[in-house]
């Protein structure tokens, strides 16, 4: 696993979100500046309200930049329409929410497939290589057909991980992904999120946790729309369990 | 204390949204008002049971309705009287049938009457007024005495008649008015709005031989018996039935002519079902759609106050997690449907007491013509109708406030406020609502189906091509007096007689052709667009082996040089003539169908044809003597109706009532005046009336089927506008709540036409279902109308392509907004989407 010496994955430049209400602006963002490697493991930390969720969703394109730059692979991804946005999305980005976000008429299997049905470069057959990888992974290849409703919290998140990775993303960003389990779970989706990072995947992970954060090898702390911090972690306090 | 702050709160919530409090309650006004209206229509002129001033039903008792015709046919009072005193089912029965009588003439001392007036005569067995119940306001109804033989001749007024023709004279009875030509005295005037049977403007008795027969005889009449408080109509029915058996070989053999063509002979009916048995399937359908929109309604209600509901789960949550009772969570819920239900319901008695009110002036416009209006179609709110109002509003309520309720109490309460959403809907809620959009679909196709047919077959068939120039053209019945021109039948003057009648119109046309605004003038016995029914005809040397695989045709009696008049024309042969006139002659014209199809050759003159029926042949052969423009006799839309025509000379035969038709120049006001002075100089005593222009007397015998479209196309417009709003509250709620699932999928990848494409595909699903269904079940109401409708090629086609397409695209468009709405937030903000 490399970090530093990586070619560049994410790049912000001056990235602003201003969200505008009743004609009151309010400032999410402001003068964001951030270079992330690829097989980097990060997290954004702050208080809430902060705007780390925000700058999680831009990350994910998720929403539109107010102003600045967002290079994603050296590609300027600031003014894409949203079919392009769309399609880089699917391909370059797997995302972990914190209520799962499961579709609960869908089976695992089904859930895991969902973004893979959207690129046309890969046929039905390596689909369900993928899905069968991406759940054998997370140790969900037992539970293919069942529904979400049927899965506890941490069963969810885990096939949630599951259709994060199996489209081979660039970048996975996680928000909160352990804010809705319990110590257990949340434990065994930061050792799969470790695990994933040993693996060379990219991660960036919002969190309010301390001991979450420690799991990430560099930390991005947000205050008030700005990054006030962004160190390195150092190994010891990585290695606190939860 | 509590009631008070509940309601407080309600009237806030309503007020919160003051668009969709309107449009609850103008839903539940739609379609509470139209079920109102539908059901006073059906209640009035069908359902209800004619009981008059008794306490049981009448039950009309007459032979089987002939559809090859399209009319009533009457019994022998002789089978009626042995029915009675058989079943012993029956308080009464009275014998009457119906006619007209031409009152006054130029000797009338009453002026009003010095131009003789043509009256609804109805003659009847001496108990009339009893078995009603109703007593003359002046003078006496009839006694038994009035119908022995050489009785005076009496009659009794309606209230109208004497009001309109005599001034209301109090000392009406006694005095004599010449009806058809001999002197009768008034016994009695009937009360403001009597008609009974039917339309009746006076009564007449019956003759002596109707009353008390001791055996089956040629006289025709039609039953009216009231039931015994103990017997049903079931009863009635099967005692008919077993009747029919009985007496069956004993018609066979004399009096095989009273039978229907499939062997049947008397039918009990319930009064008000009987005057319109060619009709009732239509009055059925309508009973059917205006359910079905009530159904519609109700869906809509429930699916707005559902989605609603939805809006508020959050809320309901914090309620139910504070505390509140179950009990006082459901009743809160409730009084929003109360509000909306009643004052819905307040607005629906508006606009159900408007629409009575106005259909009795398209009633009255329609029957102005004819004045055959039946006494009891005189549409008004009546108390049954309130309590449906009452019940309706109840059942409402209670649909559309206790759905809501259990739906927010089946929720996961922690779940809710936990985290509000879980992604998609839930199986059940999903499954519920492509339920109901496929209902709403198959409803509104049913309902816009029936609706684009009906009307579409009744405006072709006023606007066909029935073979007759109608412009410039004024109809009109003239009858002669029965008296002053009789026929004395079987005797040496039999044939003189029929010539003087028949000379009589012809005066009348000499008379009206010399005057310089007139072009010519045509006297026939019903005009092309009129008539309908059809006779077989078996033409020599091509007999077919059953009789009723002979050729058919309708048959008319046509004076000289009627064509030109209304514009049609001899193709081939010759007119009639002086020839015709003779005593036995027996020719006939045809139409050009008729020649064409069986006298392909071109050779149909000099050939002849004999009438067949079930009793046998004719011995009488007519001689073709030519071929005539083809013309449709009665409407379109009838199923009775004819394109085979064939004519006879009137010559011969003298017939007492005739349509006149008038080609003029000027204007319609003038003709008609000078139609009357014709009629004053040739003879004041003959009888004019009916009169109107070409096209109003085609329209005339539609006019209640185009009356039941015109709801019906009222009913399909609300139906649509019912299922528009539902749908689409339907789609933009259900997508509404899918919001998150959308911002799942986006936030995954997919693009904006794959999320809209995942609705189109659904919808499209929930149409081809919806529409499957509802084609299916609109033709087969439909198709039970076909018994006495001619349902046009151009209806089907315009209503199985139009509704369809018009449907499928209300249902893609209620889908494509909500979804295009969803898909414009940022993903970011439908994943957070509360």
């Amino acid at each position: 696993m490399k970090t530093h010496s990586n070619p560049v994955l994410v790049e912000l430049k001056q990235l602003k979100k201003v969200f505008v209400a009743d004609d009151i602006e309010t400032h999410a963002l402001n003068d964001i500046n951030l270079l992330i490697n690829q097989g980097e493991y990060i997290a954004i930390t702050g208080p809430s309200g902060c705007g780390k969720s925000t700058l999680l969703s831009l990350l994910g394109l998720l929403d539109n930049l107010s102003q600045g730059h967002y290079l994603l692979a050296n590609h300027d991804v600031s003014n894409l329409d949203r079919d392009e946005r769309a399609h880089i999305r699917n391909e370059k980005i797997g995302f972990i929410f914190q209520a799962f976000n499961l579709i609960s008429d869908l089976t695992v299997a089904e859930n895991v497939e969902l973004p893979l049905t959207y690129r046309k470069d890969i046929s039905k057959e390596q689909r369900k290589t993928m899905v069968a990888d991406a759940l054998a992974k997370v140790d969900m290849a037992h539970r293919v057909n069942h529904f979400p409703s049927q899965l506890s919290g941490g069963q969810q998140q885990r096939v949630a991980v599951a259709r994060a990775i199996a489209g081979n993303p660039s970048i996975i960003l996680a928000d909160e992904p352990t804010g809705n389990l319990d110590s257990k779970n949340a434990q065994a989706v930061m050792n799969l999120l470790d695990q994933l990072h040993q693996e060379g995947a990219t991660i960036c992970m919002v969190t309010h946790d301390p001991r979450g954060a420690s799991r990430a090898k560099r930390t991005i702390e947000i205050f008030d729309g700005k990054i006030v911090a962004d160190h390195e972690n150092n190994q010891q306090s990585a290695a606190i369990t939860v | 204390m509590s009631l008070a702050i509940e309601l407080k709160y309600t009237a806030r919530m309503l007020l919160k949204k003051p668009m969709f409090t309107a449009l609850t309650i103008l839903i539940v006004s739609i379609g509470l008002g139209l079920t109102l209206y539908a059901y006073s229509i059906l209640n009035n002129l069908v359902f209800k049971p004619m009981t008059m001033n008794g306490d049981t039903p009448l039950v009309a008792i007459e032979a089987k309705y002939n559809y090859n015709h399209q009319y009533r046919m009457q019994a022998d009072p002789f089978h009626l009287l042995q029915l009675d005193q058989q079943l012993g089912l029956f308080t009464d029965v009275a014998y009457y049938y119906e006619g007209t009588t031409i009152a006054g003439g130029a000797k009338s001392t009453n002026s009003k009457l010095q131009q003789a007036k043509k009256y609804n005569a109805t003659y009847t067995s001496w108990n009339i007024f009893e078995i009603a119940g109703v007593q003359p306001i002046l003078g006496r109804g009839f006694a038994p005495e009035d119908f022995y033989d050489g009785a005076e001749s009496v009659f009794v007024l309606s209230y109208e008649i004497w009001q309109r023709d005599f001034n209301s004279d109090a000392k009406i009875v006694g005095q004599t008015v010449s009806l058809d030509a001999m002197p009768s005295r008034v016994i009695g005037v009937m009360p403001e709005g009597f008609s009974f049977p039917q339309y009746a403007q006076i009564w007449q008795p019956l003759g002596p031989d109707y009353l008390n027969p001791i055996e089956a005889t040629r006289n025709s009449a039609f039953g009216i018996a009231r039931l015994k408080p103990d017997a049903t109509f079931a009863q009635v029915e099967a005692g008919v039935a077993s009747f029919n058996t009985q007496i069956e070989p004993e018609l066979m053999k004399d009096f095989r002519w009273r039978l229907s063509d499939n062997g049947e002979y008397l039918i009990a009916k319930p009064y008000k079902h009987a005057s319109i048995v060619q009709y009732y399937t239509i009055f059925v359908a309508l009973f059917v759609v205006v359910f079905l929109i009530l159904a519609l309604a109700c869906i809509n209600v429930s699916n707005l106050l559902l989605a609603r509901v939805n809006e508020r789960l959050k809320e309901v949550a914090i309620r139910v997690a504070l505390g509140i009772p179950r009990k006082r969570l459901i009743l809160q819920m409730l009084w929003e449907s109360v509000f909306i239900c009643c004052t819905g319901g307040l607005f629906a008695l508006l606009f159900a007491a408007y629409g009575l009110e106005v259909s009795n002036e398209i009633l009255n416009a329609n029957f102005t013509v004819e004045n055959k209006k039946p006494f009891w179609w005189d549409l008004s709110l009546e108390p049954s109708a309130i309590v449906l109002l009452i019940v309706s509003v109840v059942l409402m309520i209670a649909i559309t406030g206790l759905l809501p309720a259990i739906r927010s109490l089946s929720n996961d309460f922690n779940a809710v406020i936990r985290d509000g959403t879980r992604g998609a809907l839930s199986k059940k809620a999903a499954k519920a609502g492509r339920v109901l959009v496929i209902s709403e679909i198959l409803l509104s196709c049913v309902v816009l189906v029936i609706a684009t047919i009906l009307l579409v077959t009744g405006y072709s068939a006023g606007t066909a091509d029935y073979g007759v120039d109608t412009d410039k053209r004024l109809t009109a019945q003239v009858q002669l007096s029965p008296e002053k021109y009789p026929v004395r039948y079987d005797t040496e003057f039999e044939y003189q007689d029929r010539i003087n009648r028949s000379d009589m119109y012809y005066k009348l046309k000499e008379t009206l052709e010399a005057m310089p605004s007139i072009e010519a003038v045509s006297f026939m016995s019903q005009l092309p667009g009129r008539g309908e029914g059809t006779s077989y005809f078996e033409i020599e040397g091509r007999a077919a082996q059953v009789w009723n695989e002979n050729p058919y045709s309708n048959n008319e009696l046509v004076a000289h040089d009627s064509w030109r008049a209304i514009g049609m024309e001899i193709i081939q042969g010759r007119a009639f003539d002086y020839r015709d006139r003779e005593d036995g002659a027996l020719s006939i014209m045809i139409n050009q169908t008729i020649a064409k199809q069986f006298f392909p050759e071109n050779d149909a003159i000099g050939q002849r044809v004999r009438r067949v029926n079930a009793r046998g042949a004719s011995d009488d052969w007519y001689t073709i003597v030519g071929v005539v423009s083809d013309t449709f006799h009665g409407s379109t839309m009838r199923s009775s109706s004819a394109s085979y025509n064939s004519y006879h000379s009137m010559d011969n035969i003298g017939p007492w009532r005739l349509y006149v038709a008038l080609h003029y120049q000027g204007n319609e006001a003038a003709i008609k005046q000078a139609l009357m002075d014709a009629v004053n100089t040739v003879d004041p005593d003959l009888g004019i009336y009916h009169i109107q222009n070409y096209d109003d007397l085609i329209n005339q015998p539609m006019l209640l089927v185009l009356s039941v479209s015109k709801i019906f196309l009222l009913c399909g417009v609300i139906a649509a506008f019912l299922a528009a709003s539902g749908i689409y509250a339907m789609a933009a709620n259900s997508i509404t709540q899918r919001t998150q699932e959308i911002g799942i999928r986006r936030a995954l990848g997919s693009p904006d036409n794959d999320i809209i494409r995942l609705f189109m595909n659904q919808a499209i699903k929930q149409l081809a279902i919806g529409l499957a269904i509802g084609v299916c079940l609109s033709l087969l109401l439909v198709s039970t109308m076909t018994n006495t409708l001619v349902i046009s090629n151009t209806s089907y086609v315009l209503s199985l392509i139009c509704v369809p397409l018009l449907i499928t695209a209300m249902v893609l468009l209620a889908t494509f907004i909500p979804a295009k709405k969803v898909i414009k937030m940022e993903p970011s903000d439908a994943l957070h989407h509360d």
